[in-house]
């Protein structure tokens, strides 16, 4: 069914079409480089000309590969809500929260009415899909995600901040629809904590996506699928982004159980592993996930994004998934 | 009603100024092998004093030292018994906060204190009296995973957590903790895993000595075990207000068989509670609670905020009682 969809959009793919979630690693002189803009010591422009020479290098380097369906690596943006945050109108930096260990953030804090002013993303995916014939994937951060990911001091409640932003969010989609792509995928990887307001989330989805033409992914991870499946499955998208070898491939079991009936994108590589899968781990994934979801339905990338990788990592493991892909295709 | 100014747990180890980067800063140079560990247990101290100094300030009565040693709120306290080995990082409940997990490998035990040294010091430290905080058995249980060619039960692994806490609580007690805390947020998720939760409280009673022992439940809706969570055999229990809109009116006419502690001030916005709002509630749960001892607390730690927003939810705590006491009057 997506297949045809993607056909009417002029998009030709092969069986097991290979892609990325989304993040790659940012070489060490962009690294240095967002370090001395934060300082003060570069301009705007000095950063963003080492964006582009980095998102070059990916989109080079995804062709060499023979990746079907590229993404722009993300190497203009910090974080996934606050690059967003950074950009709509309504929104705060906040002061540092801990992450994890010794990793902390910006929170951003939502103080006012949200706002789309102005094209986000558009840019560096023009950037980007001018650099390649393959198709770019328009790559945006969900509602419900940049919703629960920030501190809400306007909103009466979640929902309306949810849908707040929905609405503001869609214009992005409709801007990227406009400058010419046809795969967009809305990441949503908090989908999956609070399973009582799934229906927020897949309101919020709609509310971006209904009645626009294209090819919609969503990335959803950290597992906890088990409380919102099936019940996922009714996300207005065609495909769903998955984080599957960290878990063991354990939602096979859920799809046996209830189909499995959008098309998905199988993560076939550990992100959290700095080993590299030999290729008979990610075909012995592949079979598995053969023996469960038809053929046609099956894209083939990492769990989710390669950015906490090496360059020299991310690049291996895609070249892994690559080739099996590729194997299995013929 | 006696209302007394209580912080619930965990506080920012980090904030804008250098200063408050210090512990950051440390670590990343410790884990270069440019600072030794006795410096970095005095970045810990040093932290763990400003987090005292600032709860102290905004005037709270009840203080804790702001597990600002703790990893995460599970391999802080797993990572030091035997028989555990710590891995790789999952997301804490909805916090978009990551623990690291903890495998099973081999019999637990706890062969040295797990919070006790850190209790100690923020006595020292401290006018007010300190609350030490242990995560409960249920809540380490279920983030945990049985390590290859183990299948023990989940029974079995709450089992085995609780009796190396009852010898932490224990020594708590014997530390001079006059109120010790319990955290089970687990709990809300798991409500079928009750009888395991009491089974726990109840060895911890018998360790207790003089202690109180409060159990805090969080990061969910307690409203519909309110009544199983009352007849607990521990000595107090915190609630979170932040998940339910049903909570207040079912203290309000239930009432408690034991004191509360009253989370309704949000430990995971930075929106500050309209004082008259909260001053409100209280009253309507004050009109069925009579004079008993009762706390006003965060809904959970305030590590998830920033450490200008923590400051000034910590002064609200003051506010909100003032506007309550003001309009009881």
């Amino acid at each position: 069914m997506s297949r045809e969809k993607l056909q009417k959009l002029g998009i030709d793919l092969p069986f097991f079409p290979t892609t990325s979630v989304g993040s790659f690693p940012k070489p060490d002189y962009l690294l240095k480089a967002r370090g001395d803009f934060a300082k003060g010591k570069i301009s705007r422009e000095d950063l963003e000309e080492k964006s582009r020479q980095a998102t070059e290098f990916w989109i080079r380097k995804q062709e060499e590969l023979g990746v079907d369906v590229l993404v722009d690596g993300e190497m203009y943006r910090g974080d996934m809500v606050a690059y967003f945050a950074e950009q709509l109108r309504g929104f705060e930096e906040g002061g540092l929260v801990r992450s994890y260990g010794n990793r902390y953030y910006h929170k951003p804090i939502i103080t006012g009415e949200v706002r789309w002013e102005a094209p986000i993303t558009v840019g560096w995916w023009k950037y980007a899909q001018d650099l390649t014939e393959k198709p770019v994937k328009g790559m945006l951060t969900g509602p419900y995600t940049v919703m629960d990911w920030s501190f809400n001091e306007f909103y009466p409640g979640r929902r309306e901040t949810c849908l707040a932003l929905a609405k503001e969010i869609r214009r992005e989609v409709e801007a990227l629809i406009a400058a010419g792509a046809k795969i967009i995928q809305i990441d949503e990887p908090a989908t999956s904590v609070r399973p009582e307001e799934l229906q927020v989330a897949i309101e919020g989805l709609r509310a971006v996506t209904e009645g626009l033409s294209a090819y919609f992914i969503t990335h959803i991870c950290y597992g906890a699928f088990e409380f919102i499946y099936p019940g996922m499955l009714e996300m207005p998208v065609d495909n769903f982004d998955l984080e599957m070898s960290n878990s063991g491939l354990d939602m096979l079991e859920l799809f046996k159980r209830h189909r499995f009936t959008k098309d998905i994108s199988f993560g076939v590589v550990d992100v959290h592993s700095h080993v590299v899968e030999e290729d008979f781990v990610v075909e012995e994934r592949l079979r598995q996930a053969l023996d469960v979801l038809p053929k046609e339905s099956i894209w083939v990338d990492p769990d989710c994004g390669l950015k906490t990788r090496t360059v020299e990592e991310a690049t291996a493991k895609l070249q892994a998934l690559v080739k099996v892909a590729k194997a299995l295709r013929d | 009603m006696e209302l007394i100014l209580a912080h619930h747990s965990s506080y920012p180890r980090i904030g804008d100024s250098a200063d408050h980067q210090l512990l950051r800063r440390t670590i990343a140079q410790w884990e270069k092998g440019e600072k030794t560990d006795a410096d970095l247990r005095a970045a810990e101290d040093r932290m763990t004093e400003l987090a005292l100094s600032d709860q102290i300030e905004a005037g709270l009565e009840i203080v804790t030292d702001g597990q600002v040693r703790w990893y995460d709120a599970i391999s802080h306290l797993a990572g030091k018994l035997e028989g555990i080995r710590i891995t790789g990082l999952l997301r804490f409940f909805d916090t978009n906060t990551y623990f690291r997990q903890p495998v099973v490998q081999g019999q637990i035990e706890r062969t040295q204190p797990l919070v006790v040294g850190d209790f100690q010091f923020a006595k020292g430290k401290s006018s007010r009296p300190v609350k030490p905080v242990l995560t409960g058995p249920l809540t380490l249980a279920r983030h945990s995973v049985e390590g290859d060619g183990r299948a023990g039960s989940l029974e079995q692994l709450i089992e085995s957590y609780a009796a190396a806490l009852t010898s932490e609580v224990s020594d708590l007690a014997a530390a001079g903790a006059s109120l010790i805390q319990i955290d089970e947020p687990s709990l809300l998720k798991h409500p079928e895993d009750l009888p395991q939760v009491e089974r726990s409280l109840e060895a911890f009673g018998a360790a207790k000595g003089s202690s109180q022992l409060m159990l805090a439940v969080y990061f969910g809706d307690p409203a519909p075990i309110y009544e199983k969570l009352q007849a607990l055999p521990v000595d107090a229990l915190c609630l979170d207000f932040t998940y339910s809109s049903s909570l207040v009116g079912i203290v309000s006419t239930q009432g408690s068989a034991k004191p509360l502690a009253l989370g309704l001030v949000d430990g995971r916005n930075t929106r500050l509670e309209d004082p008259r709002t909260v001053a409100g509630q209280l009253e309507k749960i004050a009109r069925r609670l009579g004079s008993a001892r009762t706390w006003l607390s965060p809904s959970c730690g305030f590590e998830y905020l920033p450490r200008d927003r923590a400051q000034l939810k910590l002064k609200h705590l003051r506010t909100i009682r003032e506007e309550f006491l003001g309009s009881a009057e």
